[in-house]
């Protein structure tokens, strides 16, 4: 029976985002038509994909829930037993890229004990934190905990790249896909923290064991956004890795030109077309990747690897033409004519 | 140079669900087994005869809580598990029975349509949804453990058999409830059974669909599903000729509400308990969740997130 309204205040407010994108390459000969998007990312029935065909083709999966129980990561080593659930989406750009992204929300828990489980899944993406230190003050430990992956005195926490992993699977099992990837393309990882203040700050780590990690702020925005910036960012940086290792296979100092050409092409065909960034990113959160795209620069990294394999293709075609025209004289002056 | 402020949008991107009208509470005034119908039309209405105070209850403590008081009350009946007689005969003892005994019956439904509404799957949709109760350690490395057609609120024993390295008999380990205070109650409730390409749905499965659909919590692509609809005249001879729910009173509040309550008779206590290890396990999609609270909060009403504690029973030992 309805009882008069009373405030719900529980736990200590915002928490901690925390989150976990992988991208890799979708198991498909050809870019993914926008028409079958929503047969290989509907993994809830009754759930609609959202799809998005400006600027650039895009659509995400239903968000699924991942129940945990475990003790987190935390910087001190301190225990700290967090039960809740993660949500969990795939996504497809460009009818290519796949993402697998998983985040919660940690916040102080309602009690000292476990509730029903019907208390965790009522705050669908929240981990509460239980026991006598639930409310303390542990956003700092459990952010540096989360982040830092070379810390073995810590609990392993939840396994965020299991979850991803496993929808990514789950996506490319479709029977949809003919499984083919057009060239190799390795996974990325992108472990992300966000929290509320009004100081607008933005990090990016690239460790020399190539995990990314960042860590943000935001203030206000809904957790939507915050997401989907995250989402945003790992693809960019999946596309400049990816790109960065196809020139380094691709383009050796000399070699035959047909061996370059099969090399990059992909490239070409297939990832430039792609690099956009903030498309999606709501306005009041564009300023943080543009600060990021100022220093290391990003899109200037992008540009200039494009322009190296347009002049390649430049100076290849040149060639090409100098080559025939010295070799069959008529024939090729009638070509270049028509 | 002014910027100009644009707009744009995609369809295919929005999130839409459906706003459904909601009572305050819907009342189940029974269910109908063969048997109970067989009984006879006195029986029934002895029956509603005992179900009324606790009806009349319900009005009472609501009128204290909120001026006007939105209660509809609804009759579920069994054509899933045993098919009897024909539609117009069965609501017809029945609507004569409730007169009878001053009771009004506002919604007929059908369990066969928790199963699958006017060409909806619920049972699957709702299926699809659950998230199972995680035991201690559960860190999401992997997949947890089920068994097909089973859901449990806690850890399992072991499976017996024999200790290989020891070669003899494994001690038997106590089945473990997650959310235990200091002892268990375990319970494993059986979904479904199939019978060659036939899922059989079992009762506490539907059960739990049934208490979803009162409480206006599911839809399907955003859209609401198992939409009541006005009785038809004449009723019809088969029952899968009848819609899922359908409306008796024209000036009824409506079908679903912010929390149920259902008279049962005391044996019905364990079917109840296993809908409810069923129903804590669903997810409800975020933004009806949101939507329903926000809803109560218009109406200066508190709507408890946590959709167990929207769902109450009158049980006297006998009905």
């Amino acid at each position: 029976m309805p009882s008069p309204a009373r405030s719900d205040a529980g736990g200590d407010g915002a928490g901690i985002l925390i989150g976990e994108v992988h991208t890799g390459l979708l198991l498909n000969s050809a870019s993914l038509r926008q028409d079958m998007l929503p047969a290989v990312l509907g993994l809830l029935p009754g759930e609609r994909v959202r799809s998005f065909e400006r600027p650039i083709s895009h659509a995400v999966s239903p968000e699924l829930l991942v129940g945990v129980d475990c003790d987190l990561s935390t910087a001190s080593g301190t225990r700290v037993r967090g039960i809740g659930t993660l949500a969990v989406r795939a996504a497809i750009t460009g009818g290519r890229v796949l993402q697998g992204s998983a985040w919660t929300r940690l916040m102080g828990g309602h009690a000292e004990h476990r509730l029903p489980w019907s208390h965790y899944l009522a705050r669908p993406g929240v981990v509460e934190t239980v026991g006598r230190r639930r409310n303390h003050p542990y956003h700092a430990d459990l952010a540096d905990g989360f982040l830092d992956r070379t810390n073995n005195r810590k609990a392993p926490g939840i396994d965020f790249g299991a979850i991803c992993g496993q929808i990514m699977g789950e996506v490319q099992r479709s029977p949809y896909l003919d499984r083919r990837s057009p060239f190799k393309a390795a996974r990325t990882t992108l472990r992300w923290v966000a929290e509320e203040s009004p100081e607008r700050r933005i990090g990016f780590i690239l460790g020399d064991d190539g995990s990314r990690t960042t860590r943000i702020t935001f203030d206000g925005q809904p957790i939507s956004a915050v997401i989907e910036l995250c989402e945003d960012l790992a693809l960019h940086d999946w596309l400049l890795s990816t790109l960065l290792d196809v020139i380094d296979r691709g383009m050796p100092s000399d070699g035959p030109h047909e061996t370059m050409m099969r090399r990059i092409r992909p490239a070409v065909d297939h990832l430039i077309h792609l690099w956009m960034p903030g498309a999606r990113v709501v306005e009041s959160l564009l300023p943080l990747w543009e600060s990021l795209d100022t220093k290391p620069g990003f899109t200037r990294q992008w540009d200039t690897l494009v322009n190296r394999i347009r002049d390649q293709l430049a100076l290849r075609t040149l060639t090409l033409l100098s080559a025939s025209a010295e070799g069959v004289p008529g024939r090729n002056e009638q070509g270049i004519r028509s | 140079m002014t910027s100009a402020h644009v707009t744009f949008g995609e369809v295919a991107a929005e999130r839409r669900i459906s706003n459904i009208p909601l009572s305050h509470v819907s009342v189940e005034l029974g269910h109908l087994y063969m048997d109970d119908f067989e009984a006879g039309r006195d029986a029934l209405r002895r029956q509603f005869e005992r179900v009324r105070p606790w009806a009349e209850t319900v009005t009472q403590i609501n009128e204290g809580r909120v001026r006007r008081p939105r209660i509809s009350t609804c009759f579920l009946i069994d054509d899933y598990f045993t098919r009897f007689s024909t539609p117009s005969v069965v609501i017809g003892d029945l609507l004569a029975a409730s007169e009878a005994a001053g009771l009004r019956i506002d919604y007929i439904a059908r369990e066969s349509g928790c199963a699958v509404a006017d060409g909806v799957p619920l049972a699957e949709l709702v299926h699809a949804r659950l998230v199972p109760d995680p035991p201690p350690g559960t860190n999401g490395s992997r997949p947890p453990p089920h068994e097909s057609g089973w859901l449990s609120n806690g850890e399992r024993s072991p499976s017996g058999g024999v200790d290989e390295a020891m070669g003899q008999v494994a001690a038997w380990l106590p089945p473990r409830e997650n959310a235990a205070r200091h002892h268990s109650i375990f319970l494993d409730v059986e979904m479904w059974t199939d019978e060659g390409d036939r899922r059989i749905w079992s009762c506490p499965y539907l059960a739990a669909v049934w208490q979803l659909l009162r409480l206006g919590l599911l839809r399907d692509d955003g859209r609401p599903v198992a939409v009541p609809v006005p009785a038809p005249d004449p009723l019809p001879d088969d029952w899968d000729d009848l819609p899922a729910i359908i409306q008796m009173v024209p000036s009824a509040p409506p079908f679903a509400a912010y929390t149920t309550m259902s008279v049962l008779s005391s044996r019905f206590l364990p079917v109840e308990h296993a809908v409810r290890v069923i129903l804590g396990q669903v997810s409800i999609s975020a933004a009806v969740l949101e939507q329903t609270v926000r809803r109560g909060a218009d109406e200066n009403l508190e709507i408890p997130r946590d959709i167990l504690k929207r769902i109450g029973y009158a049980i006297p030992g006998e009905i």
